[in-house]
């Protein structure tokens, strides 16, 4: 009984980790610039690929691959942002739609580029650890670290930089912060930036475990939505805590009653949550 | 007066024309245009009251899943079925506005994304009443008063009808004194609650009328193509009934009904290759946000008053 717990417990973990890099990422941009990122499971799907194409067809080894692939997205999300996003910021209606707009361009690029069909990246790390009569796959465990060393990066560029508290300060209110001197254009295109590489990472670290196809993106990008609404919409401190929690309740209720009661359950905690307490367990009301 | 000529002469060909052209395909695309409409017409409905209702496309998959199921395990007649789909999604609409429509904004959009999902979910896993991925094949043809629609031209001209009568219902509600009401929700809500309306009786209301047009069109749906999987009613086919109208321009419902006309067809003309008619659907989505916010209608409406002031 512990050993299964324990088992619940450390998968959960390791495919919790993922959801907080996506649903961080899809949290700063909707806390910096009110956009909801429909687009956010197609980053996930375009770091996958990046990673699929350079450490597959061109044979790098997995670290620059994936360092590379990271960077990529965040250039793309920059990108959107400067280039799409600007000109209808402000407008929450228009914002949802030209993400929507993002999404299916971006899915319908990667169905021409790479065709329907699912492929795999080369496993970096490969074999499994014992713990008593658990078992976990390193390579989940290798997932699980590099999502830590991340989380963490991301946490004091944004709480010990200067450019992060920048960032807090146009999230808590863009015009005082222009009073001060901030460029909020400017922290917006790199908020996009950071909050895409994000969910670039979570594409580039699953792509060898999962498979990689253009249609990824979609369920990610559920769950990322579900922590997001379950911790708070644009609230960091919600999303890692709702995607670790999230990720444990999945576990467990997959182990216990299927992966479809698992997912029901996720939709009734949102719209209990949006309709009692829409801020998020730890969200601000504003 | 322009406008109701215009309108007369737009209903007279959507009437005529498969008079002319009989051509099974053609009339095959004109029904789909015909219950696209009619979706996203319920659809504006919601947008009109500054709502965008994400589960849009699993309200229709309601109404079709409902009505299938009384005929075929229930062996109702589609003369009761019909009506029962759009009610039933209605009822539910009713039932659940009150708690869904308190919150606004991108809340209630994700809050109907959820619901949309959560009913795709359960017609893809409860495989033993809705057939799970594999859908329900061999759905009878409709029939009316003891006559069998059979032809593509009999289900045009009665998701025609269901069409023009939700176009209607659409322009009544919001030219209505309920309307103006309903307008001033959009505008500002505290002033109009101030005058004593109560906001969230009207949007329930609304809402479960747009359900229930959603529900109608499922039903025609599934008699005429005899075949429903869960997938017809995925987020995607919410997406395009929302391209639709942001196309054809939402603040009228002249504008749904101008987006299903150029829309509709388009997948048709690019449909051996279905990554290129997504492209197009999703850069032509983009365009129409970037530079004709208002949307085609809204487009039409300005270059009328351009043309006015001298």
């Amino acid at each position: 009984m512990l050993a299964l717990t324990l088992q619940i417990v450390l998968n959960g973990l390791t495919t919790g980790l993922v959801y907080v890099l996506m649903a961080l990422g899809f949290t700063l941009i909707f806390g910096i610039m009110r956009v909801v990122n429909f687009a956010h499971g197609e980053l996930y799907m375009v770091g996958a690929f990046a990673v699929t194409v350079l450490s597959g067809k061109l044979s790098w080894p997995y670290v620059p691959a994936a360092v590379c692939s990271v960077i990529l997205v965040g250039v793309l999300g920059s990108l959107l942002e400067r280039f799409l996003f600007r000109r209808v910021i402000g407008n929450e209606f228009n914002c949802m739609i030209l993400a929507l707009a993002v999404s299916i361009c971006l899915q319908s690029l990667g169905l021409i580029i790479f065709g329907p069909d699912e492929i795999g990246a080369p496993r970096p790390v490969t074999g499994v650890f014992h713990f008593g009569s658990g078992v976990i796959p390193a390579d989940r465990v290798f997932v699980g670290v590099m999502a830590i060393l991340l989380l963490v990066a991301f946490y004091f560029f944004l709480n010990k930089t200067h450019f992060g508290l920048m960032m807090r300060a146009v999230a808590q209110d863009p015009e005082v912060a222009a009073l001060h001197g901030i460029r909020p254009k400017r922290v917006h295109t790199a908020a996009f930036a950071i909050g895409s590489l994000l969910a670039g990472a979570a594409g580039a670290l699953m792509a060898p475990i999962y498979t990689v196809f253009p249609y990824m993106g979609e369920l990610p990008m559920m769950k990322a939505f579900i922590v997001v609404v379950l911790g708070g919409l644009g609230s960091l401190s919600g999303a890692v805590v709702g995607g670790l929690l999230l990720g444990i309740v999945e576990s467990g209720f997959a182990t216990m009653l299927g992966s479809t009661a698992a997912a029901l359950v996720a939709f009734a905690v949102v719209v209990a949550t949006i309709t009692i307490r829409p801020e998020g367990l730890m969200g601000r009301r504003s | 007066m322009l406008r109701k000529a215009l309108l007369v002469l737009f209903a007279a060909l959507a009437f005529g024309w498969p008079l002319v052209i009989e051509n099974r395909y053609v009339t095959h695309i004109g029904v789909l245009i015909d219950i696209s409409a009619t979706v996203s017409l319920s659809l504006n409905m919601m947008l009109r009251i500054g709502q965008l209702s994400a589960a849009q496309a699993a309200f229709m998959g309601l109404g079709a899943y409902t009505s299938t199921l009384l005929v075929m395990r229930l062996g109702l007649p589609f003369l009761i079925a019909f009506p029962a789909a759009g009610l039933l999604v209605a009822a539910i609409a009713a039932v659940m506005g009150p708690i869904f429509l308190r919150v606004k904004g991108v809340y209630f959009v994700l809050l109907t994304f959820a619901l949309g999902e959560g009913i795709g979910l359960v017609f893809q896993e409860w495989v033993s009443l809705f057939g799970g991925n594999n859908g329900i094949h061999g759905i009878p043809k409709a029939s009316l008063f003891g006559m069998t629609m059979l032809t593509p031209r009999s289900y045009y001209y009665f998701a025609l009808a269901l069409a023009g009568v939700t176009y209607l219902v659409a322009v009544g509600v919001f030219r209505s004194a309920r309307g103006a009401v309903l307008d001033s929700l959009n505008e500002n809500e505290e002033l109009s609650q101030s005058l004593g309306v109560n906001a969230l009786s009207y949007r329930v209301c609304v809402f479960a009328i747009s359900g229930f047009f959603a529900g109608l069109a499922g039903s025609v749906y599934a008699h005429y193509t005899g075949f429903l999987s869960p997938e017809a009613f995925a987020f995607s086919t919410m997406v395009d009934m929302l391209a639709i109208n942001v196309i054809g321009g939402i603040s009228s419902p002249l504008g749904p009904l101008l987006g299903a006309i150029l829309l509709v067809p388009l997948p048709e003309l690019l449909r051996d290759v279905k990554q290129y008619q997504m492209l197009t659907y999703g850069l032509l989505l983009m365009a129409a946000v970037l530079f004709l916010p208002s949307g085609i209608a809204g487009g039409l409406r300005s270059l009328r008053q351009w043309q006015r002031s001298p």
